[in-house]
């Protein structure tokens, strides 16, 4: 038997904190899909994660994150940064964008400004006609350093905005920069110039396909204007070319007009692309990258289905595995008259996975990595 | 103890199973009004959204109207088939908020039976007979008289019958992506226009700003995606690029949409707040969200955009022109 009084002071209590804590318990159990990204560097590695070799550059947020030793580092801040790629020097380019214009920058590593390459707003920005302005994307240097590769939005002609690749030098202005490809009108135009080696330029252009869609396709081109050789076909829909350091790779993404995104690679003799070999085909890619030492290839796709893109490894056993072991030829006739045993391989190895290396990041999937060794 | 005392002590307390069963009704109140004070808000703003019923105008008298009457009776094949109207509005301070122009409209057939669904966008600057009367822009009949307006319109012109809509307003696209983490989307090419109307978030809405979302798998923002939707001047098709964009997006806010609980739902309706309005009553949507995430198969969603010989330009005021012709039997085989 229990009092009334001590009753009912217990079921006051149960009321008032039963009620609330249905509430936060509610509260506390919605999905995670709107959760914002961390920044690179609030994410804890676990002591066992995987390390990436050299120093990887990424975007999130406006700000570039190098990732070394499975650290990451800010290098810049939160203000339109995007699109680094490395100098012969070891230092960045990067472009930093604000609402109506973007710049490419020479950055020291540790994300001072050094130079500032392009003036892409208007001397007198009040009441200026929005079309005055500027983009410049995906710089890029060229193996000797002497050349600045990038997009750039001129020629524009009214509501046709389209980027261009342009070649200007490396210490230069863009008064000395030359334009290098003529983008097809009202398409979003040429993009993500890779320097080769050899001279040249694979990019990506932008064009109507046979069934009027717009596509990606990468284009090869050596001289200055030139339409270029298409390397992948309208129907392939590639696009986010990146050279293997040895240079007889490309890795690409292809999305066959669809809302796919397959890592693709192919071999690369300098001038032509073998064919097409799709990697990764359950995952929404981006940028891949290769590593400086070969050893694999890096690239954006969303850790959770249509989340935010994370960072993931694909090791190289995984799309150039090695030759099966041979199996020694097996000469009937012999000594032994029974019949003959079935072949040992040994034990198989493991296959090689990707790795998710982030987790719960938001990387800037429109901006190219770049890697050092 | 004094027997009178013994007596009083025993009035003052309570059998075990008197308690007991006391303690459980106090939870399941308690419980019941903590859920109800979570859920409440979202019910209140769910039932003012939905179940809007409009009155739909029976067609005005036209010769130009020569789509045949839709069957009543659906074939075996699309038993519980329905059709929605998508209309999506610039709502934005230009307009005053009932007479707002629907910068897109898609028809959806949907196919349970199949897992099937089909989405026709109908180009804004289409040149036709409108339900309110006269000719104009199919944009505007929502402008004229409200989603009754548009339906009937679209009704009368294609020879469909529309069971339901959804309209959506600029600031519900954008606040609705938010409340779901974004979406992930394949951008074909890269949008860049500079002379992107700066009329959301801006004092003077008939500015322009620029915009260039580049091209590519990548996640989107509410803001990102609804520039990525709405810019058309970087686009040779025009409305046409515009309305293959919107149903990417469309696509890609179901994809996100089937991950979410129960739990998120007061957030998101308090996001999307008064920015859409539906005929389909929260029942039904109830019924719908299981059916919405069984339908995995992307080969079985069609997309189907006007482009010519569907349509071509050169209409009165720079609209573009229907060719009947072609739309209508087109229009018959998916939308039966």
């Amino acid at each position: 038997m229990i009092s009334r009084i001590v009753l009912g002071v217990v079921l006051a209590i149960v009321v008032l904190t039963v009620g609330p804590g249905t509430y936060i318990y509610l509260d506390r159990h919605q999905s995670k899909i709107a959760v914002a990204p961390e920044k690179p560097t609030a994410a804890t590695p676990r002591p066992s994660a995987f390390t990436l070799p050299g120093t990887l550059y990424v975007a999130q947020s406006g700000a570039l994150y190098s990732l070394s030793s499975g650290r990451f580092h800010q290098v810049t801040s939160e203000a339109g940064w995007t699109q680094p790629s490395l100098t012969p020097e070891g230092d960045l380019l990067a472009v930093k964008r604000s609402f109506l214009y973007s710049d490419v920058y020479v950055l020291n590593p540790f994300g001072t400004v050094l130079r500032q390459v392009t003036n892409n707003s208007v001397a007198h920005p009040k009441n200026a006609d929005p079309g005055g302005y500027h983009w410049s994307f995906y710089p890029r240097l060229s193996p000797d350093g002497k050349t600045l590769w990038m997009s750039y939005d001129q020629p524009k002609f009214g509501y046709d905005v389209v980027l261009s690749v342009w070649a200007m030098p490396a210490n230069g202005t863009i008064k000395q920069g030359r334009l290098w490809t003529n983008a097809a009108d009202y398409t979003g135009g040429d993009t993500q110039p890779v320097p080769m080696p050899s001279g040249g330029i694979i990019y990506t252009r932008y064009t109507y396909g046979p069934d009027e869609k717009l596509i990606g396709q990468l284009v090869y081109t050596n001289h200055v204007y030139s339409a270029g050789r298409a390397l992948t076909t309208p129907s392939e829909d590639c696009e986010q070319p990146a050279l293997s350091p040895d240079g007889t790779q490309i890795a690409m993404v292809c999305s066959y007009e669809k809302q796919i995104s397959e890592l693709t690679i192919a071999s690369w003799n300098g001038s032509t692309l073998g064919p097409l070999r799709a990697v990764i085909t359950d995952q929404l890619v981006a940028q891949p990258i290769w590593a400086p030492d070969g050893s694999g290839i890096a690239y954006l796709a969303p850790g959770s289905p249509n989340g935010p893109f994370q960072l993931w490894w694909l090791p190289k056993a995984v799309y150039a595995p090695p030759p099966p072991p041979s199996i020694p030829p097996v000469t009937p006739g012999g000594p032994h008259n029974g019949p003959l045993p079935a072949p040992s391989t040994g034990p198989t190895p493991a296959p090689a996975a990707r790795m998710q290396v982030t987790t719960n990041l938001g990387l800037d999937a429109t901006s190219p990595m770049t890697w050092g060794g | 103890m004094k027997p009178g005392h013994r007596a009083r002590a025993s009035r003052l307390r309570l059998s075990p199973l008197r308690t007991t069963f006391l303690a459980f009704l106090a939870i399941a109140l308690s419980a019941g009004s903590g859920g109800l004070a979570y859920f409440v808000p979202a019910a209140n703003l769910a039932f003012q959204s939905t179940g809007v019923n409009v009155v739909v105008p029976s067609p005005s008298p036209s010769t130009f109207f020569t789509s045949p009457t839709p069957s009543p009776s659906p074939s075996p094949a699309q038993v519980g088939a329905f059709t929605v109207l998508l209309l999506g509005s610039d709502d934005d301070s230009k307009f005053s908020s009932d007479h707002v122009l629907t910068q897109s409209m898609i028809l959806v057939r949907v196919i349970p039976s199949a897992k099937r669904v089909i989405m026709l966008s109908i180009p804004r600057d289409l040149y036709v007979h409108l339900s309110p009367g006269g000719f104009g822009k199919i944009d505007g009949a929502y402008s004229y008289g409200g989603a009754g307006a548009a339906i009937a319109t679209v009704q009368q012109d294609f020879g469909v019958h529309v069971n339901d809509y959804i309209w959506v307003g600029l600031l519900g696209l954008i606040k609705l992506i938010d409340a779901i983490g974004g979406i992930d989307v394949v951008t074909s090419h890269p949008v860049l226009d500079d002379y992107y109307p700066a009329d959301v978030f801006s004092n003077y809405p008939y500015d322009y700003q620029r915009v260039a979302v580049l091209a590519g798998p990548q996640h989107l923002d509410g803001i990102e995606a609804m520039q990525y939707v709405r810019s058309r001047h970087g686009d040779l098709q025009s409305d046409f690029g515009r309305s293959q964009r919107q149903q990417q997006v469309l696509l890609a806010i179901r994809q996100k949409a089937k991950q979410l609980a129960p739990e998120d739902l007061p957030n998101i309706a308090g996001a999307i707040g008064g920015e859409l309005k539906t005929s389909i009553s929260v029942t039904r949507v109830t019924e719908m969200l299981p059916l919405a995430a069984s339908f995995d198969n992307p080969d079985a969603i069609t997309q189907i955009v006007l482009l010519p010989p569907y349509t071509h330009g050169g209409g009165p005021g720079g609209s573009i022109v229907p060719n009947w012709g072609e739309i209508l039997p087109l229009v018959h085989e998916y939308f039966p």
